[in-house]
C-alpha cells in the first residue's frame, strides 16, 4: 500500500509542530522516520493512523479511505487477560477468520520469541516482553499498512541486538508497507529500504536509507546522524562517524588533543576542532602530545561540504 | 430505649417474614434497582463519550454532570412531579404517584454519579487503549464495552454510588410517589410514615432494614470488585 501525505499540519494551540508539505512511502517498503525526542515522529505515525486532529490529506493507494491498520504504540498496552487473549481479540477486531488466528498467533509468536509467553497475563510482563508482544500483535495482522511507534524501546542489551537481528526480515515477511519511527540511527540503518529524516517537525530528507545515510543533504540531517560538524570559512564540513584519523589526507582539520581513547577497539585521540568535539583513530605513529594541535584528515568521499547561507 | 427496640423490631419483622415489609423491600429493591440499571445504561456510554470524546461544550458538560451529583431530591422530585401532575406537559401518561415516576426520579438523581464516576474510570485507562482499538477498527459501541470491561473495578463504584444515592433518598419518593400503601411505598417513605405516627421503634427498625438491603448490594458489588482484581 502506497502512503501519500500532502500538505499536512498538526497544530497544539498556536504552534505548528508537524507540518509535511508532501511524502510518499513506498508500497511494500519498510520506511524509518528517524528524529530526535520531540521531533513530531509520532505525531506523524498518528495523523496517518487518523488519530489526530490535522490539516492537509493523506491517501492511501490514492483514496482518502484509511485501511484497516496494524499499530504498535511506543508504550504497549494491553486489555485484561493472557497474551493469547489480546492477540486473539486484535485478529478478531481486524476481521481475519476464527480458523486463521491460532496459526497466526503462533507465527509472530515464534518470529518475536514470545512463544513461551502466550498464557501469560499480558499486564504482567516486563518492559522487555511487553514491547515483543506488542510487536507480534501487530505484526500478526498481516495489514497492508503497519505503523511501529519505537519497536525496540524498553529492550536492552543482548534481547535489543537479537530482536534487532531478526525484526528485517520479520517486518518484510508481511509484504505490507511498514511505517517505523526510532530515534536511533543506528536501528533506522538496519531496518529500513527508505528513511525520512524529520527534525523540529519537518522534513530534511526522504529517499533511499543508503543514499541518506551516505550522503546526508544538509549539516543538520548530517548532525544528527553522528556525523562531525565542523564549522569553516564559507560554511560547514561535515565528516563521516569514524572517518577522520590523525595524520595528512584530503579533508584536514587541526585538532587540539584532550584525552587518548579507544574508538571501535582502536586507539584513537578525543579532542576539539574549530571548538566542535571530535574523535580521530591513531594509524599506528606515537600518540600527539596532549594540549598540543595536531592535523587530522578523512577521505574526500567521508566529507561533505555545506556551503554556508544555504 | 426506642434505638434497641427499634433493633428488636427489626429482627423479629424479618425473622417473621412481616408481609408488609417484604412488600415494601420488594418494592424498594426493584425501584432502586431498575433507577440504577437505567442510570447505568445511560450513564455509561456518556461517561466514555465524556472521557474520550474531544468536542466543544465537553468540559461545560462535565462541570454541569459534577453540579448535578448534588442535586436536592426534594427538587428532582418537584420538578418531576410538575412535569406528571394532570395539568402539565406529560400530565397525560399518568403516571403521578405510581412506581414509574418514583423510577423516573431516581433515574435523574442517579444518572449524574454514574456519569461522573465512569468518566473518571474511562479516563484512568491509558489513552492508547483505546486508539489502538479504534485502529484496529472498532466501532464507538465495541469500545466502550471493551474499555468497560477494562474499568469494570471503578464502574462498580459507579453503580454503588448510584444504588446507594437512590435507595436511601425520600424528598422525591415521596412527592412524585405519594407514599402509597401497596403500590408506592418504599423504605425511606414507610420511615417517614411511622415517624409522623410516632411509631419510632419502627421507623428505627425499617432503618436498620435499609441499612441492611444498602449493606447486602454493596457486599455483592464489592465481592464482584474485589474478585476482579
Amino acid at each position: 500500500m502506497e502512503v501519500h501525505i500532502a500538505g499536512l499540519a498538526v497544530r497544539r494551540g498556536r504552534q505548528t509542530v508537524l507540518s509535511v508539505a508532501s511524502l510518499r512511502i513506498g508500497s511494500g517498503r519498510v520506511t524509518v522516520v528517524l528524529g530526535p525526542n520531540g521531533a513530531g515522529k509520532s505525531t506523524l505515525l498518528r495523523a496517518v493512523a487518523g488519530l489526530e486532529r490535522c490539516s492537509g490529506e493523506v491517501r492511501f493507494d490514492g483514496t482518502r479511505q484509511r485501511p484497516r491498520l496494524a499499530m504498535a504504540f511506543q508504550r504497549p498496552v494491553f486489555l485484561r487477560g493472557t497474551v493469547r487473549s489480546n492477540l486473539w481479540l486484535a485478529l478478531r477486531l481486524a476481521g481475519v477468520p476464527v480458523a486463521d488466528r491460532e496459526a497466526r498467533i503462533a507465527e509472530a509468536a515464534e518470529a518475536l520469541g514470545i512463544a513461551g509467553l502466550l498464557e501469560r497475563p499480558a499486564r504482567r510482563l516486563s518492559a522487555g516482553e511487553a514491547q515483543r508482544a506488542n510487536l507480534a500483535r501487530a505484526l500478526a495482522l498481516r495489514a497492508p499498512l503497519t505503523l511501529l511507534d519505537e519497536p525496540l524501546a524498553g529492550i536492552d542489551g543482548p534481547a535489543r541486538r537479537e530482536l534487532l537481528g531478526a525484526l528485517p526480515a520479520v517486518l518484510r515477511a508481511g509484504g505490507g508497507t511498514v511505517i517505523a519511527v526510532t530515534h536511533d540511527p543506528g536501528e533506522a540503518a538496519l531496518l529500513a529500504d527508505d528513511l525520512v529524516i524529520l527534525l523540529g517537525g519537518r522534513v530534511h530528507a526522504a529517499g533511499p536509507a543508503s543514499a541518506i545515510l551516505a550522503a546526508p543533504p544538509d549539516a543538520e540531517t548530517a548532525s544528527f546522524l553522528g556525523w562531525d560538524v565542523i564549522p569553516a570559512e564559507g560554511g560547514v564540513w561535515a565528516v563521516a562517524p569514524g572517518a577522520l584519523s590523525v595524520g595528512n589526507g584530503e579533508v584536514r582539520f587541526t585538532l587540539v588533543a584532550e584525552r587518548l581513547t579507544v574508538v571501535g577497539g582502536l586507539p584513537a585521540v578525543a579532542g576539539r576542532v574549530a571548538g566542535v568535539p571530535c574523535v580521530a583513530r591513531l594509524q599506528g605513529g606515537p600518540p600527539p602530545s596532549l594540549g598540543e594541535p595536531v592535523t587530522v584528515a578523512a577521505p574526500r568521499a567521508a566529507a561533505r561540504w555545506f556551503p554556508a547561507g544555504r | 430505649m426506642t434505638l434497641w427496640d427499634g433493633l428488636a423490631e427489626a429482627f423479629r419483622l424479618l425473622l417473621r417474614g412481616d408481609p408488609y415489609l417484604l412488600d415494601v423491600l420488594r418494592r424498594t429493591a426493584l425501584i432502586s434497582g431498575l433507577a440504577t440499571g437505567v442510570a447505568l445504561a445511560v450513564g455509561l456510554p456518556a461517561g466514555y463519550a465524556l472521557a474520550r470524546g474531544r468536542w466543544p461544550g465537553r468540559t461545560l458538560l462535565l462541570a454541569a454532570v459534577h453540579t448535578g451529583m448534588g442535586l436536592p431530591p426534594i427538587v428532582v422530585g418537584l420538578v418531576i412531579y410538575l412535569l406528571l401532575a394532570r395539568s402539565g406537559p406529560f400530565g397525560d401518561l399518568g403516571w403521578l404517584y405510581t412506581p414509574q415516576a418514583m423510577v423516573l426520579a431516581q433515574v435523574v438523581i442517579a444518572t449524574p454519579l454514574v456519569v461522573s464516576f465512569s468518566t473518571a474510570s474511562f479516563q484512568s485507562l491509558p489513552q492508547e487503549l483505546d486508539d489502538l482499538l479504534r485502529v484496529l477498527g472498532a466501532g464507538p459501541a465495541a469500545r466502550c464495552w471493551l474499555l468497560a470491561r477494562e474499568a469494570r473495578l471503578g464502574l462498580l463504584a459507579a453503580v454503588m454510588a448510584g444504588f446507594g444515592a437512590v435507595v436511601s433518598e425520600v424528598g422525591a419518593a415521596l412527592t412524585v410517589g405519594g407514599n402509597l400503601d401497596g403500590s408506592t411505598r418504599v423504605l425511606t417513605t414507610a420511615i417517614v410514615l411511622e415517624a409522623a405516627r410516632g411509631e419510632y421503634a419502627r421507623a428505627i427498625a425499617f432503618g436498620a432494614i435499609l441499612l441492611l438491603l444498602a449493606l447486602a448490594a454493596n457486599l455483592a458489588l464489592t465481592a464482584a470488585q474485589q474478585r476482579e482484581r
